[in-house]
């Protein structure tokens, strides 16, 4: 019997149709690969398939076109070449791409006839949700997480979109989301609150709940130049108390670090590029602003004003650190922990990431709303 | 191939490397079981293309595949272990590189025997027998001769757009990791589960409840001919929904058993089929209106065929089944699944032949036996282990 029997067996003329469909298959990870071969040995006539990612060590043990020697090479190209035995009729087309790159608008999504995502994160499942929409293409969402996994059918005007009810903000985010690259005001809520404060008046931030390490080892580089900067940050709080304090720590976060984030210039390829603070011009500019802008927690600050507020708020937790430290009894170690209701804490935490908010071109935030994102180390 | 996995050795940096993901999730002690287990697969179909997948990613110790069958054209259609230019090769030689390429750390042995020759004796030698394809008889006798090995038993099929896994564990010890609950558990959770052990560890502010429980079974020959558990039949409502494939993969087994083939379109075989199913469906006491002539008509037109995500989805659930069992974490299937891919839906029923309602302690069955794999950690009892003759011969 010809290879397509069982098929037709089980499908009956539905079986032509997916013969002569063309559909779009975004992300080639866990999810994706198995969708491949299904879709493939279904006979869907041709297929295209998006990733952006290449292929790492943790992926094998689940994404089974891969094999070792394929680490670090393009996970489409590879997902491609791999299925294709499977049905060596179907037409595949691969892109090693980020699948929100302008060449992928309205009309090339509009040329198929279902898109399934295969992703694993919010930003590019709510893109494809719009495009979806916009190209009125039908589009399988989906997504799994240790035992559990979810298939949503999103359809306009006949089903809910993914955007129509609003998603929890995940609990924990990359490591590298957080230090690198934030596209988001929570990731930059995140960075103050688990990174930067820590790093200043807590232990290290090795064991914040918020910082995901689950893909650490596909990133192994950059975690290593985040470790130094790191380290060198810890060097700069041995002089907490002097004048330069707040100098020190601002050139080292907000122009240092992200002078050498923006050296690497494939992070900005499909990114906007960071764009690192000036001391000195901020500390001209800002003479006016009282420190007393801080008890306005509904208004957004403006700029000088963070810049004001994170100065003072440092100033602040420097000295109850000391004070601390001078009343503590031999031996234990004086730290301070981010509690949204200790207004200091919150007004440096508030304040430093809306400084990186305006570096990496993302909305600020007032108190207020940094307060409520700001989930209480106790919960 | 050189076995490169040694059991005796724990577990390698480069294994935690490769199998990271994985062991975030279940714990590096249920991989060490994992890589030491030998696990037996018969007939290489399109099933059993995604089981074997699935645990030798999971990296297993060892896979044994059994098929005596040459590869078909139609094969190519749902089996994506072979290829074009196999077509005529033994099914298991030629899948063979493809699932070594996919984890060179799983020990692979192909065997091309007919199944039907195999000594009672051959099972023993395997952790868990996984018989996919086969019909009612050779099923149960495999299941027979893992009882008599104490080995947990698994048989699965595939129709089409539906499925189904049966399990026979015998006796089962597994672990849940739960939070603390302010109500305290019941001993006999039900009439086959029990809580033999419970082991509390502080986790930050949470207190998570270590409950070790056992699962008792019954063998497919007993199951295949028990009643559905009250809370299925009592409400008409839940009565209702009981999926019709529950009748008609009996009436299938039985139809085999009387014609010795799959029924067809033939006016004679439809009629024998459509009687058995209608005896069937009321011996489970289920309403005569619940079992359609359009099911029926769809169940029979999918008989005997394989469509790849269906299998993808039997064949995934039953390997994590599989790996949750080696491993002795999370709660096994019991018995049966069911699985319609026309309806998305999988409904376990356990189906065992009498259970006196609202009694502690009821005797199941068959008399538990102790868990082939055993616990290690804390010292968590794990019964006697005692052979049983063959129940039903």
């Amino acid at each position: 019997m010809p290879r397509d029997s069982y098929l037709k067996r089980s499908l009956g003329t539905l079986s032509r149709r997916i013969r002569e469909s063309r559909v779009l298959l975004v992300g080639a990870g866990g999810i994706g690969c198995e969708l491949l071969k299904d879709l493939l040995l279904s006979g869907f006539g041709e297929i295209h398939i998006i990733d952006l990612d290449t292929i790492d060590l943790s992926n094998l043990n689940r994404q089974f076109l891969f094999r070792f020697e394929h680490i670090k090479k393009p996970k489409a190209l590879v997902a491609k070449e791999v299925a294709h035995k499977f049905q060596p009729s179907a037409k595949l087309e691969a892109y090693h791409a980020n699948i929100k790159d302008s060449q992928f608008n309205v009309v090339w999504f509009s040329q198929f006839d279902v898109v399934f995502n295969a992703l694993d994160n919010l930003d590019a499942r709510r893109h494809v949700n719009k495009m979806c929409l916009a190209a009125e293409v039908p589009l399988v969402e989906s997504g799994t997480t240790g035992f559990n996994g979810q298939v949503q059918v999103i359809k306009k005007g006949e089903t809910e979109c993914y955007d129509c009810n609003p998603k929890e903000t995940p609990k924990s985010f990359p490591v590298c989301t957080i230090r690198s690259t934030p596209s988001q005001p929570i990731h930059c809520i995140v960075w103050a609150k688990s990174y930067l404060f820590p790093e200043l008046f807590g232990t290290s931030e090795d064991n914040a709940a918020e910082l995901d390490h689950s893909e650490d080892s596909d990133n192994s580089d950059e975690i290593a130049n985040l470790y130094k900067e790191a380290q060198a940050l810890k060097e700069i709080r041995r002089s907490m108390g002097s004048p330069e304090f707040a100098k020190k720590v601002f050139q080292k976060v907000f122009k240092e670090d992200i002078d050498r984030l923006r050296g690497m210039e494939d992070m900005w390829k499909s990114r906007e590029a960071p764009k690192s603070l000036d001391f000195q011009k901020l500390q001209e500019e800002s003479a006016s602003v009282e420190s007393t802008i801080s008890c306005n927690d509904q208004k957004v600050w403006s700029l000088d004003e963070d810049f004001v507020v994170f100065k003072d708020s440092l100033d602040r937790l420097s000295k109850r650190l000391k004070t601390l430290q001078d009343t503590a009894k031999d031996g234990v170690n004086s730290i301070l922990v981010f509690d949204k209701d200790d207004v200091d804490t919150l007004d440096f935490v508030t304040a430093s990431a809306n400084l990186r908010a305006t570096i990496f071109a993302i909305e600020p935030r007032s108190k207020f709303d940094t307060k409520r994102k700001s989930p209480s180390i106790h919960e | 191939m050189e076995p490169q996995n040694d059991a005796s050795k724990s577990i390698s940096a480069d294994e935690i490397a490769l199998y990271d993901r994985q062991i975030r999730l279940w714990g590096v002690k249920a991989q060490e079981k994992l890589r030491s287990a030998n696990v037996l697969l018969i007939t290489f179909k399109a099933l059993a293309n995604e089981v074997a997948k699935n645990l030798v990613l999971t990296g297993i110790g060892t896979l044994t595949i059994i098929d005596h069958e040459m590869v078909k054209e139609e094969d190519l259609g749902a089996q994506f272990l072979v290829r074009e230019d196999q077509i005529g090769q033994n099914r298991a030689q030629a899948a063979a590189p493809f699932i070594r390429e996919m984890n060179p750390r799983v020990q692979l042995e192909v065997d091309t025997d007919d199944v039907h020759t195999k000594q009672p004796d051959f099972f023993a030698q395997f952790d868990v027998t996984i018989a996919t394809e086969l019909d009612f008889a050779t099923y149960t006798t495999i299941n027979a001769a893992c009882r008599i090995a104490n080995r947990p038993f698994y048989a699965a099929g595939l129709h089409g757009f539906y499925g189904f896994i049966f399990a026979d564990l015998i006796s089962h010890d597994f672990v849940i990791e739960r939070s603390k609950s302010n109500i305290s558990s019941t001993t006999q959770e039900t009439p086959t589960r029990s809580i033999i052990n419970i082991t509390t560890k502080k986790e930050k502010e949470k207190v998570i409840e270590m409950v070790t429980k056992r699962e008792t079974y019954s063998p497919l020959i007993l199951a295949n001919t028990s009643p559905l558990p009250e809370e299925f039949t009592r409400i008409p409502r839940r009565r209702r929904q009981v999926t019709p494939l529950l009748t008609c993969l009996r009436a299938l087994w039985e139809f085999q058993k009387m014609s010795g083939g799959m029924p067809t379109f033939s006016h004679q075989d439809l009629e024998l089929f459509t009687k058995i199913t209608r005896d069937r469906h009321q011996e489970l006491k289920l309403d005569i209106a619940t079992l359609d002539s359009e099911f029926l008509r769809t169940f029979l037109q999918n008989l005997g065929s394989e469509i790849t995500p269906v299998a993808a989805f039997v064949g995934g659930k039953l390997a994590q089944d599989v790996i949750n069992v080696l491993s002795a974490r999370e709660q096994p299937i019991q018995n049966l699944l069911l699985f319609d891919g026309d309806k998305s839906v999988a409904p376990i029923y356990s189906l065992h032949p009498f259970f006196p309602p609202e009694v502690e302690n009821v005797l199941p069955a068959v008399l538990p036996v102790g868990n082939p794999i055993p616990l290690d950690g804390d010292p968590i009892a794990t019964g006697p282990t005692m052979v049983l003759p063959h129940a039903n011969s």
